[in-house]
């Protein structure tokens, strides 16, 4: 394979492209850090765990990358930001790793993502959602940020404008719309984003409250009977885990849901995790099209999904939430850069060579294609739906007959471009 | 709505105000400022949380309320060898030996819970979705919410008849006002300060149990309320029961009409009004 692959190898580094380059027979060892303990550990660090061990395996069930099999190496991201810098430094420049895939918290890829310059290693974060992680203050930027800095999933961009655009189908007579978002970047920038898209969709609708509990807040009863004060028609969230669970079920038990809608920007975990008893009718956004009963449009992502979904559930009991098809995604963006590059490089690639692979490679997942920009952030298309109870599931599904998908081009800004400024400037 | 947000002030007011009364007893009677109160909760939590989970499926409604005494039981037994072992030694040092020791011991109980429950979430909400709602004046409420005020009320109740009518409360009331005095006149210095750590550490499990139906156990749910806890005893001044009761309901009022009328400055203005008492009063409102 070596010597057809050194013919194709125009692209390669001019100098070291055509010498063939040995394959180790080591196995590659792959650094996967999400959170195993605290709050995130349920709903997304162990999905997220659980997902890279399922396609570890699968992948070396298939030979491996390149004959080498994945050694994985799970790490918790609980403790903190500094922690978090220690481990990474410890993972790249002690044990070695060949990549790390990992982080859920935006405060944790803020941290890591500009390490991979200098510790000249490949990063991919796979699941945090922060806009500006990417971005630079002003339009237009110079991309990429991070030379050897990627992310394998589209920002928390597409779920904002997702559900304004949903919102101005559905609901285009409403009058006000609320917030409750946690007080920290994630929570914030989900806000600005949606508040935004929804001043350009539909500027009759006035903002009548916006709330910010803190992280972990463990009541929210005060917050959402002053949302049931402000009579708002709909209210945006960004809450996620424990948190989300708890608000929902507070809020069921105030009567919230009487005269109030939620729209929640990654609710897609929830319903499963609440049960029968999450309400109605809610708008649900996936963080992409990251839905168990959703099917891609082309085959090889329709079949793969079919396996996702079979496969995790005869695993874990349970079916794949949307952190799970991130995992897929980070790794896989890994297995398919990897064997691009070794294609020009003629045998195992260089950190540059994976990096220079990653820029514009699309593979098929199973919630559809993805493709990876020349700022080293992936675009996908968005699902938004409604949920609605049926006699198959314990627990609340997306009404197959109203599954919203808008497509990457329509709800991720252009390259160089900051999110916000991309919306204002929509005609 | 006003009615709303005045039992929303209540109900927080009244889970912190069994919080800081544990705190506030160990405080007054033996002079320990107690860092480790928030894993006392914790542990409440934790506990009364794998309970219900235990017993879900099987056992009816009020066996399920009654799981939540277990929170209340595992935190005043980790209290008293607390008591025995750790705090025993400190009586005689100065402050700084008391914050570092009992900062020693929420880092250790941290990860005691770790170790037991694991990094996991416990959601246990079951007494809380079984009570169902009332109608108050044309309001939906959750009846467990009335719950939780009534037997914090109960336990108000409880901690205020105890010290002021009983014996040994007496006798705890004495050991506050002079140590010395009450040594010499032969009280068993010992044994009643095991007993207010204990009955301090329950009520601080019992908190903890009480607010597990409504959200998840989780590692670190004892922070928050130990820092507003602390609020409340500095603002209410230490040691004084009516001092805990006011402090709680001022936090608690702050926060439910804050986050309706001023949601950006909830958070500042509770401290705000924190600050202000404790320049106009340093003793605190209630304080000696």
């Amino acid at each position: 394979m070596g010597a057809t692959a050194v013919s194709v190898g125009a692209m390669g580094d001019k100098a070291f492209g055509q010498a063939k380059k040995p394959i180790p027979t080591t196995p590659i060892k792959i650094a996967a850090v999400s959170f195993l303990t605290g709050e995130a550990a349920a709903p997304f660090g162990i999905p997220g765990y659980n997902t890279f061990a399922m396609c570890a395996d699968a992948i070396n069930k298939e030979g491996g990358i390149l004959g080498r099999k994945i050694e994985l190496l799970s790490k918790d991201e609980n403790g903190g930001v500094d922690a978090q810098v220690k481990l990474a430094r410890k993972l790249a420049l002690e044990d070695k790793v060949d990549v790390i895939l990992g982080y859920i918290s935006s405060a944790s890829c803020q941290a890591i993502l500009p390490l991979a310059d200098e510790m000249g290693e490949l990063i991919i974060a796979y699941d945090c959602g922060s806009s500006e992680l990417m971005e630079e203050k002003t339009s237009p930027y110079k991309v990429p940020k991070f030379k050897l800095g990627f992310r394998s999933k589209a920002h928390l961009g597409i779920d904002n404008i997702g559900l304004a655009l949903v919102i101005k189908k559905y609901f285009p007579k409403i009058k006000s719309i609320a917030g409750i978002n946690p007080d920290y970047a994630w929570g914030r920038e989900s806000w600005q984003v949606f508040e935004v898209a929804m001043k350009k969709l539909m500027p009759q609708v006035q903002v009548v409250k916006t709330l910010w509990p803190p992280l972990g807040n463990t009541d929210f009863t005060a917050h959402v009977s002053a949302l049931m004060g402000a009579k708002p028609d709909i209210v945006h969230s960004s809450l996620w885990g424990g948190d989300a669970v708890t608000y929902t079920k507070q809020a069921m038990g105030m009567g919230f849901f009487k005269n109030i809608k939620m729209a929640y920007s990654r609710g897609e975990p929830y319903p499963q995790e609440v049960g029968k008893d999450f309400p109605e009718e809610q708008i649900i956004c996936c963080a992409g099209t990251h839905y168990f009963l959703y099917t891609p449009k082309d085959k090889a992502s329709a079949d793969l999904q079919k396996w996702f979904v079979a496969e995790y559930h005869k695993r874990y009991g349970k079916y794949p939430t949307y952190p799970c098809y991130h995992a897929y995604q980070a790794i896989y963006a890994y297995k398919y850069a990897v064997e691009k590059a070794a294609k020009t490089a003629g045998g195992w690639p260089t950190v540059d060579e994976i990096s220079n692979a990653l820029v514009g490679i699309t593979f098929p997942t199973p919630s559809g294609p993805l493709t990876i920009r020349e700022d080293h952030n992936a675009i996908e298309d968005v699902l938004v739906g409604f949920t609605k109870l049926t006699p198959k599931y314990p627990f609340p599904i997306l009404d197959p007959k109203r599954l919203e998908v808008y497509p990457a081009s329509q709800v991720n800004p252009p390259v160089g471009i900051k999110t916000v400024d991309w919306i204002n400037s929509w005609k | 709505m006003w009615v709303i947000y005045t039992l929303n002030g209540l109900y927080f007011a009244a889970l912190l105000f069994l919080t800081s009364l544990g705190l506030n007893i160990i405080l007054g009677v033996m002079g320990i400022l107690n860092l480790a109160h928030g894993s006392l909760y914790a542990i409440g939590a934790f506990m009364a949380a794998w309970t219900i989970i235990q017993i879900v499926a099987k056992a009816p409604p009020f066996v399920l309320y009654l799981s939540l005494l277990s929170g209340l039981v595992l935190a005043g037994i980790v209290g008293f060898l607390m008591e025995k072992s750790l705090i025993r030694a400190m009586y005689k040092r100065t402050l700084e030996y008391q914050l570092l020791l009992t900062f020693g011991a929420l880092l250790l109980l941290e990860d005691v819970i770790k170790m037991i429950w694991g990094g996991q979430a416990y959601y246990a909400s079951a007494p809380f979705e079984l009570m169902g709602n009332v109608d108050i004046l044309g309001h939906v409420y959750p009846t467990y919410f009335l719950f939780v005020m009534l037997i914090t009320l109960l336990a108000g109740l409880f901690v205020w008849f105890f010290m002021g009518r009983t014996k040994l409360g007496i006798m705890l009331r004495a050991i506050s006002l002079d140590r010395e005095m009450a040594t010499g006149l032969g009280l068993d210095i010992g044994r009643l300060s095991t007993f207010a750590f204990v009955l301090g550490s329950g009520l601080a499990g019992l908190a903890g149990a009480l607010v597990v139906p409504t959200t998840p156990a989780l590692l670190g749910i004892g922070m928050e309320p130990l820092i507003l806890a602390f609020i409340v005893v500095v603002v209410g001044g230490l040691g004084s029961l009516k001092g805990a009761l006011v402090g709680a309901l001022l936090v608690g009022f702050t926060r439910s009409f804050g986050i309706a009328l001023l949601p950006e400055i909830e958070l500042p203005l509770l401290f705000l009004i924190a600050g202000i008492i404790l320049v106009v009063k340093p003793q605190g409102l209630f304080g000696r």
